[in-house]
């Protein structure tokens, strides 16, 4: 379903934001851990073809997305880190301006988004009044809105209470039966239950990319989260460490 | 509808419902609608709003329709562009350009969408300025209120400058240089080149054939339709004297004949043409090519660099001034200097112009209103900025701030402009003392301005946008009104206007806290 050859992410300064990532990905959810700055939202936003790799390509069902975007961006639903909303706007405002911009008419749908992350009750209120999970949801909404076959969510369960949490997960759960689900975190609780793979993000590259279990195996630990860590800090090149 | 036009609707509604319920929105729509209502003389006084070839224009529709609908024109340019320059920036700032970035949406799409939506807020805008001005006529009128011909005079004035401004706007915004603070102070003066430019060149009768197409603000129309079919050059708008024994005219309004239509029309769609210098800068949310932060803290925004190679100069600034700290007052403006270091080398350069200038005169007339000016600017986010920067909660959690937050603010506030204007304010005082009482009075007016707006409208632009057309009003006067000279720098204002300004800084302050208070009770 989606493919990545080669990417880079070269800024203007010269520092690689991603360097040479490679792997491919099916239905499911991948999981993308890393510490802060491993470039986990570059690559994620070269995916949803916000800003170009410098080098290499990106395939989406076999169509070059770096050359021709817009197939991918039809099926496509991306929650950026750290959203904003209008705060002047209700949600059902803010929700049907997103739906409009992804061609999608129906109010019923944006309804049905309003219901699905739990702000059906307050869908007439100014979203300035809202607390930070509720704008989360928000945001998760219009990601969703347009049923994308693609969901990127960069740091989606920032901000939500465990409840809250918990219900996100399963609604990527649900949707990672179908399609392909990129998650990106550095809270590996919020993957470890629901990633069918685990990709590690360090300094721009890619240090691993199994399944929950063979990561465990790999890296000879019990839980996830030791074996982020192991990745992470590991000083011998990492692909060797789980390969 | 097609999917695009769709989308532009969206783009176009959201837009405009997010303006018009923005309380900076409200602020500046009532400050505006009162302007009429001070403006329009009642003629028992001496005083007409309009004269043409020396004669009294009656107060018909035709007359107030013409003379507001030039001050709505006026209105559009200067406060219009500031109230419209963050339809951009905001997509960036909240990062939901990313997500309009990853959409099928074209960039040419994006910014059609919102050139159209600021034609729109600025052309409702206009009409509820329209409105409000109407009932001009039946205040102070002489013939019954004719909705049409009034309106018909806004409809040959405005639509050029609505275009234009919605227009400059967005490529404002979309380019690098421009997007910063230094392209809302470059902005009043392409307005002001652009306004009088066309204007200069048809009073003077040159470029007659064509000038009349680019005439944005529509004055020069005015001076022609007077010339040709009036027969005169001397049109007078605005509160003046006139003289009862050259008797009245009864004014039938601009004409709309086809060529003046024509003229207008093209006005209105030239500037559309700006969209495509707008859409080669267009950065469509690419972050290698734009920060979701604001621009004068990235590092690589030449506004950014500066203030990096202010900062040394800075440092010296705050430390020498640390012996005074003490007050939150002091904190606040010595953080103020630290975050904006460009403040503390303005301030050199001011000082170095006043220790160079031959006369005092040059100082007064010369010196002093650029001092203020830039002063504005400087002072203009002080007391908006923790809302800006959601850090609010954090300053109400320190000792006594949250119930003095208002008089904090203008504390610092006048202790920025003191730093900021030290050296021009000590030597025109020393060389005229006896107008230190106005400059002081200047002083603290702009700061309770500054302070009073930041705090009502949450925004910097409301007090910017004000300040700098009151201060071109003032510059363009030269004195002349005893009223306008607020700072004493044309030493013709009077003890009651001096008294008036502290009056409208005070009572500025007073509604400050009000809001304020309000707010408290609110939200905290």
């Amino acid at each position: 379903m989606l493919r990545i050859e080669s990417v880079s992410k070269r800024f203007r300064s010269g520092n690689y934001g991603v360097r040479d990532v490679s792997f491919h990905a099916n239905a499911g959810v991948l999981g993308l851990l890393g510490p802060n700055g491993a470039g986990k939202s570059t690559l994620m936003q070269m995916i949803a073809t916000v800003t170009k790799p410098t080098a290499g390509r990106i395939f989406f069902r076999d169509t070059d997305i770096t050359a021709n975007p817009d197939p991918l961006r039809r099926r496509l639903g991306y929650l950026p880190q750290d959203f904003g909303v209008y705060e002047n706007l209700t949600a059902f405002e803010f929700l049907s301006y997103f739906a409009a911009l992804k061609g999608v008419r129906s109010r019923a749908k944006i309804q049905q988004m309003l219901e699905l992350v739990n702000l059906h009750s307050v869908s007439g209120r100014a979203v300035g009044g809202f607390s930070g999970g509720m704008k989360q949801r928000l945001g998760i909404a219009q990601a969703l809105i347009n049923d994308p076959e693609l969901v990127i969510v960069d740091e989606p369960t920032a901000g939500l209470d465990p409840e809250e949490r918990i219900r996100f997960r399963n609604v990527l759960v649900g949707l990672g039966e179908e399609r392909l689900v990129i998650l990106s975190t550095h809270i590996v609780s919020d993957v470890e239950s629901i990633a069918t793979q685990i990709a590690i993000m360090k300094s721009g590259s890619l240090a691993a990319l199994a399944t929950p279990e063979q990561l465990l195996k790999q890296t000879g630990t019990v839980t996830l989260e030791a074996a982020f860590l192991r990745v992470v800090n590991s000083g011998t090149p990492v692909a060797q460490a789980v390969a | 509808m097609s999917e695009r036009l769709h989308r532009l609707a969206a783009i176009v509604r959201a837009d405009f419902l997010i303006r018009l319920r923005r309380p900076s929105t409200i602020v500046v729509f009532l400050l505006l609608s009162a302007i009429p209502y001070l403006w329009i003389p009642n003629p028992s006084t001496g005083r007409a709003l309009m004269q043409i070839g020396g004669k009294r224009a009656l107060y018909n529709s035709a007359t107030i329709g013409m003379a507001t609908a030039t001050l709505a024109a006026m209105f559009i340019g200067l406060t219009g562009f500031y109230v419209i320059s963050n339809a951009l920036k905001r997509d960036v700032l909240s990062r939901c350009g990313y997500v309009i970035a990853s959409t099928t949406m074209r960039g040419s799409e994006y910014l059609i969408g919102k050139f159209a939506g600021n034609v729109v807020f600025l052309s409702v805008f206009t009409a509820g300025f329209m409105t409000t001005a109407m009932a001009m006529v039946l205040v102070r009128g002489e013939a019954p209120l004719e909705p049409w011909i009034f309106a018909k005079q806004y409809l040959m004035l405005a639509p050029p400058a609505i275009a234009f401004v919605s227009a400059i706007a967005i490529v404002f915004e979309a380019t690098p240089l421009l997007r910063t603070k230094l392209g809302d102070v470059l902005y009043f003066f392409v307005w002001i080149g652009v306004m009088g430019g066309v204007t200069a060149m048809l009073e003077q009768g040159a470029g007659t054939n064509w000038a009349p197409f680019f005439d944005i603000s529509g004055f020069g129309v005015l001076l022609q339709q007077m010339r040709t079919f009036y027969g005169t050059n001397s049109l007078s708008i605005g509160s003046t004297t006139f003289d009862a024994a050259k008797g009245t005219m009864d004014f039938a309004g601009l004409h709309a004949t086809p060529y003046w239509i024509a003229t207008r029309v093209t006005a209105t769609l030239w500037p559309v043409a700006l969209l495509g210098v707008a859409r080669l800068f267009f950065h469509r949310f690419d972050p290698a090519r734009v920060r979701a932060v604001p621009n004068e803290k990235t590092r690589r925004s030449w506004i950014g660099r500066l203030n990096l190679i202010s900062k040394p100069v800075a440092r010296l600034f705050v430390t020498a001034l640390r012996p005074f700290s003490g007050s939150p007052a002091v904190t606040d403006a010595l953080a103020t200097i630290a975050a904006f270091p460009l403040i503390a080398v303005a301030a050199i350069v001011l000082a170095v112009f006043t220790l160079a200038a031959d006369t005092a005169n040059d100082l007064f007339t010369g010196i002093l209103p650029v001092a203020f000016a830039a002063c504005a600017i400087a002072i203009a986010d002080i007391s908006s900025r923790e809302k800006r920067a959601g850090t609010t909660a954090l300053v109400f959690a320190a000792p006594g701030l949250r119930a003095r937050f208002v008089w904090w603010k203008f504390g610092s506030t006048v202790l920025v402009a003191l730093a900021f204007l030290a050296v021009p304010l000590a030597s025109a005082i020393a060389s005229r003392p006896h107008l230190a009482v106005a400059l002081l009075t200047g002083v603290a007016f702009t700061a309770a301005a500054s302070t009073a707006l930041g705090i009502l409208s949450s925004n910097p632009k409301t007090f910017i946008v004000g300040f700098l057309s009151f201060w071109y009003i003032a510059i363009q006067d030269k004195g002349l009104s005893p009223g306008l000279d607020f700072a004493g720098w044309f030493g013709t204002a009077t003890p009651a206007v001096i008294a008036t300004y502290a009056a409208i800084g005070a009572a500025s302050l007073v509604l400050a806290q009000l809001f304020h208070a309000n707010e408290l009770r609110r939200r905290w």
